[in-house]
């Protein structure tokens, strides 16, 4: 069985984010990037169905910076191949924008199964997994925890609230929304990551242009400040010790 | 003695010397075909070592009733090897005799009084062992050091009854060469031993002294006291490297040129398996492990044990429950994460046991598999990405520098006199940026022409090295080596002891020399010739904690306290200060781990022992970790009122204030 995963870089979200001078998207320069972290599931289950199924893995990603060496990683976790989707500028990256362009790259690798991570900052309902599926005219399901290949089908654990799940067995080819792998992500040693310093990564050139009309975003703003929310300001010192004196207000604090 | 009693003796001896050989054998056959190491440069410093260790007791007198009780033993243990000499002389070879050259003279005064010593050293081991029970000897073999009492017992006390029989023969006079033989036969004498029953009684205890002494010999190889004859060799054979540098991991005996990470025993070195066999079971190094302190699963004791019972199962010597691999099976995982690499065991062990680099070893197995401490593998991952620990992008490394009143220079663009390497949490934890920043402007104060690699800095990877990530750590020195190489300096400044560990004994086995000093060597320089003026002194009493990077491995232990005293301070140091200091816990990644399960922090129960002083109330260091460390302690002793966390670079920028 041929499997793809699609990796994506998210800011980080810990640190302090600034917007671009038009509003319409975080400033990129400053801000630190790491694996998604629903990739990371979608990249330990790839793995594991190569390790238990003998499975043919390849990793794609959207050429970027810091792209490079996410697939590196890939690699040095044991993904057989690594690809690296070149673009001209891209300017949108919503799904909408970018689903084509995945969907042309998998058409040209031709797997039966391509799995995705359920959701990303910048993919924040799940619709990736929907928009490739449908360009592609394949069978799709999410909030996906579980993944078995049995014969020529998949069997997945779909998870709904309340916490009931479902078992469903899938016809391939499909695309996988995956939430959690089966086992969570392993470290990958820096002596292997060493060993592939040199390796370059190969370009899989596409002759799609991305989806730019359909959807966009206008604007980015922080959440309105209703009544009632305290907004502290200073440096950390200051910060601590505002909230130390409400709490102590409050009779939270002595 | 008789032709039958000689062909006995020799029959005797050569059995047990045979069984000996093949219990030694069965022990220290795996040494063949361990990882090669060669230990033999410097031969003349070696001796000394072993000199100073084995024949001055210097680091058993550290703990001084157990260092007093062992010389006891030991000594008397070499002039009654004399009595040995003459047991088994005169039974293998008749006629031979020491009484040519005093053996019934001075030699039988000092084989009475060592006798008399022997027995006074092993009452105070018994008393020690049975009713001070000290916690370093929990996890020891007990039984194994009753055997050995009782055997020395038995040999010495058959000995005296030896010789007192003989004078009882002899009609019982007083020798004033053997007191206590004397006194004894006074005894016998009083019971009617004379005579040919005297004789008789010699006759079987010579035997009984000579089958002890077979017996000891015997047992000796199975047992922990086989140190009498490994500590010479083990100490010799230590390492003369530099203390920071840690062994390259081993080499693949099979493909050439590539590394392996250790999996069985004979993936150790030779010298790693000498060591667990030499191991006495001392628990110096137990008494001192802040790991072991803090209700850590680790007890680099009952590590070595550990190591030493998976070696002795695997070559089917013991039934012990261990397995392969080595590292999450006969140490548990935990075990090894426990470490804070802090050195406090390797320096107090009297046998020179490396404990470091075996822990180290198997941490790189377990991170070539991929098993680490969840809270790890996210800094890990961290470094992989961005360089750093603290998951900022590179291009953030040098933001602090907004804060400095002078445009601080690009070492990369422009040659500069010293070369500052920041390190991580000098350059990116709020609490410390500003001591970054009071640093940075001392140095401009005093004229130091400097700068700093700005993103162009990564981690310098020596706590990574000791979380196990060979190929990670040789890829962040790598990149620090490029960068360093691409720029002109005469010397590199380090805020971070754990980076002038790596850059100045790490580095080099990467063929990277660089002249490095830490900050607290460098502002005693400058306060010393005068380039910063002390305008403000203080007679407080404070304390000072030595950083174990910077301290017990690096031996920078004067400069922070002349510093201390020359801006007025009175130093008042704790007893676990210098060599002896005690770890905050920082070191080998621990930083980076979760510490929520420990009964008491590293750094909780140093803060204590400041306290417990009396005097002080400015606890001082010379280290970011230091400071992030000791104030997350002070505050969770909730001790704000009674002590405050002050580092060298904050005494020295208010001594020098100029400010009304
Ligand atoms: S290095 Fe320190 S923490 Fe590690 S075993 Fe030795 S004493 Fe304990
Ligand atoms: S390793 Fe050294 S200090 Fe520790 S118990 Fe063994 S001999 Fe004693």
């Amino acid at each position: 069985m041929k499997v793809v995963v699609i990796l994506r870089l998210n800011p980080v979200l810990t640190d302090e984010l600034e917007l671009t001078e038009d509003e319409s998207d975080i400033d990129r320069e400053w801000i630190g990037l790491e694996i998604n972290q629903f990739d990371d599931q979608s990249l330990e289950q790839a793995i594991l169905l190569k390790e238990s199924s003998d499975a043919h893995v390849t990793a794609i990603a959207i050429k970027d910076e810091g792209v490079e060496r996410l697939l590196k990683t890939a690699l040095a976790k044991g993904v057989d191949q690594a690809l690296q989707i070149s673009l001209e500028e891209i300017e949108d990256r919503s799904s909408r924008a970018l689903a084509p362009m995945y969907a042309a790259a998998i058409r040209e690798l031709q797997p039966d199964v391509v799995i995705v991570g359920v959701l990303s900052t910048d993919d924040l309902f799940g619709e990736l997994a929907p928009y490739i599926a449908a360009d592609l005219g394949w069978s799709q399901a999410s909030a996906i925890s579980d993944f078995r290949i049995e014969a020529d089908k998949i069997i997945v654990r779909q998870e709904y609230s309340g916490g009931r799940a479902a078992l469903l067995e899938m016809a391939t080819p499909a695309v996988v929304g995956l939430q959690t792998a089966t086992q969570p992500p392993r470290y990958v040693a820096g002596s292997k990551l060493r060993d592939l310093l040199k390796v370059e990564i190969p370009n899989l050139s596409i002759d799609v242009a991305p989806n730019l009309e359909k959807v966009g975003s206008t604007e980015l703003a922080l959440p309105d400040l209703s009544e009632g929310a305290t907004m502290f300001e200073g440096d950390t010192d200051a910060i601590a010790e505002q909230i130390h004196s409400l709490l102590q207000e409050k009779g939270f604090a002595s | 003695m008789t032709v039958s009693h000689t062909l006995v003796i020799w029959c005797l001896t050569i059995g047990a010397l045979i069984i000996a050989g093949w219990r030694a054998w069965y022990r220290f056959r795996p040494l063949l075909h361990a990882q090669p190491l060669n230990r033999t440069d410097q031969p003349w410093v070696r001796l000394k070592g072993v000199f100073g260790d084995v024949g001055l007791h210097r680091r058993l007198l550290k703990f001084s009733y157990s260092g007093v009780l062992h010389l006891m033993i030991f000594i008397s243990f070499l002039v009654l090897f004399t009595a040995i000499i003459q047991a088994f002389g005169s039974g293998l070879f008749p006629g031979f005799s020491l009484e040519p050259i005093g053996g019934e003279t001075w030699i039988a005064l000092l084989q009475e009084i060592f006798a008399g010593v022997m027995f006074l050293g092993v009452g105070m081991a018994v008393w020690q062992r049975y009713v001070k029970k000290p916690e370093r000897f929990k996890g020891s073999k007990k039984s194994d050091a009753t055997i050995i009492y009782v055997l020395i017992i038995a040999i010495v006390v058959t000995m005296l009854f030896e010789f007192g029989s003989q004078i009882a023969f002899k009609g019982g006079q007083y020798n004033q060469f053997r007191p206590i033989s004397s006194f004894i036969a006074s005894i016998l004498v009083n019971f009617g031993v004379i005579d040919s029953i005297a004789q008789t009684t010699a006759v079987f205890f010579y035997w009984a002294h000579v089958l002890a002494i077979l017996a000891f010999l015997i047992y000796i190889p199975g047992s922990k006291h086989r140190h009498m004859f490994t500590v010479m060799p083990n100490i010799f054979f230590r390492p003369l490297t530099p203390k920071g540098a840690l062994p390259a991991p081993p080499v693949d005996l099979v493909e050439e040129g590539k590394s392996k990470t250790v999996e069985k025993f004979e993936d150790f070195t030779w010298k790693d398996l000498f060591d667990t066999l030499s191991c006495t079971e001392c628990g110096r190094c137990q008494h001192v492990c802040p790991a072991h302190a803090s209700g850590s699963p680790l007890s680099p004791k009952t590590l070595i044990m550990d190591l030493r019972d998976g070696l002795l199962t695997d070559e089917g010597l013991m039934d012990a429950a261990y397995s392969l691999p080595i590292a999450g099976g006969t140490i548990k995982e935990e075990t090894l994460w426990s470490c804070t690499t802090c050195r406090a065991c390797m320096e107090v062990c009297p046998v020179h046991i490396e404990h470091v680099p075996k822990i180290v070893q198997l941490r790189r197995s377990l991170v070539e598999r991929g098993e680490i401490e969840p809270m790890l593998q996210t800094t890990l991952t961290s470094f992989q990405s961005h360089g750093n620990s603290f998951g900022k992008p590179a291009k953030q490394r040098a933001r602090w520098t907004k804060g400095l009143s002078f445009k601080i220079k690009d070492a990369r663009k422009q040659a500069v006199d010293i070369l500052w390497f920041v390190g991580d949490f000098a350059s990116f934890d709020p609490r410390v940026q500003k001591l970054t920043l009071a640093l940075g402007e001392l140095l401009h104060k005093a004229g130091v022409d400097f700068g700093i690699l700005f993103d162009g800095e990564h981690n310098s990877g020596n706590d990574v090295r000791r979380t196990g990530d060979e190929g990670l750590f040789e890829m962040l020195a790598h990149h620090n080596i490029n960068e360093l190489d691409s720029c002109e300096f005469n010397r590199i400044l380090t805020s971070d002891p754990h980076t002038l560990n790596a850059l100045g004994s790490e580095y080099r086995s990467l063929g990277a020399n660089y002249k490095v000093v830490h900050y607290s060597q460098f502002l005693w320089e400058l306060v010393n010739e005068g380039k910063l003026k002390i305008k403000n002194t203080s007679s407080n009493t404070v304390t000072y904690h030595d950083p174990c990077y910077l301290g017990r491995y690096n031996g920078g232990f004067d400069s922070p306290r002349n510093l201390i005293t020359s801006l007025g301070y009175q130093l008042h140091d704790m007893g676990r200060c210098r060599e002896n200091s005690f770890c905050c816990g920082a070191g080998g990644g621990r930083i980076w781990m979760d510490d929520s399960g420990m009964e008491e922090r590293p750094s909780e129960n140093r803060i204590k022992e400041a306290l417990a002083l009396g005097d002080v109330d400015q606890f001082i260091v010379a280290c970011p970790k230091d400071v992030v460390m000791y104030n997350a302690a002070v505050q969770t002793l909730g001790m704000e009122e009674k002590i405050i966390v002050r580092d060298l670079t904050e005494l020295v920028t208010a001594a020098i204030d100029d400010s009304p």
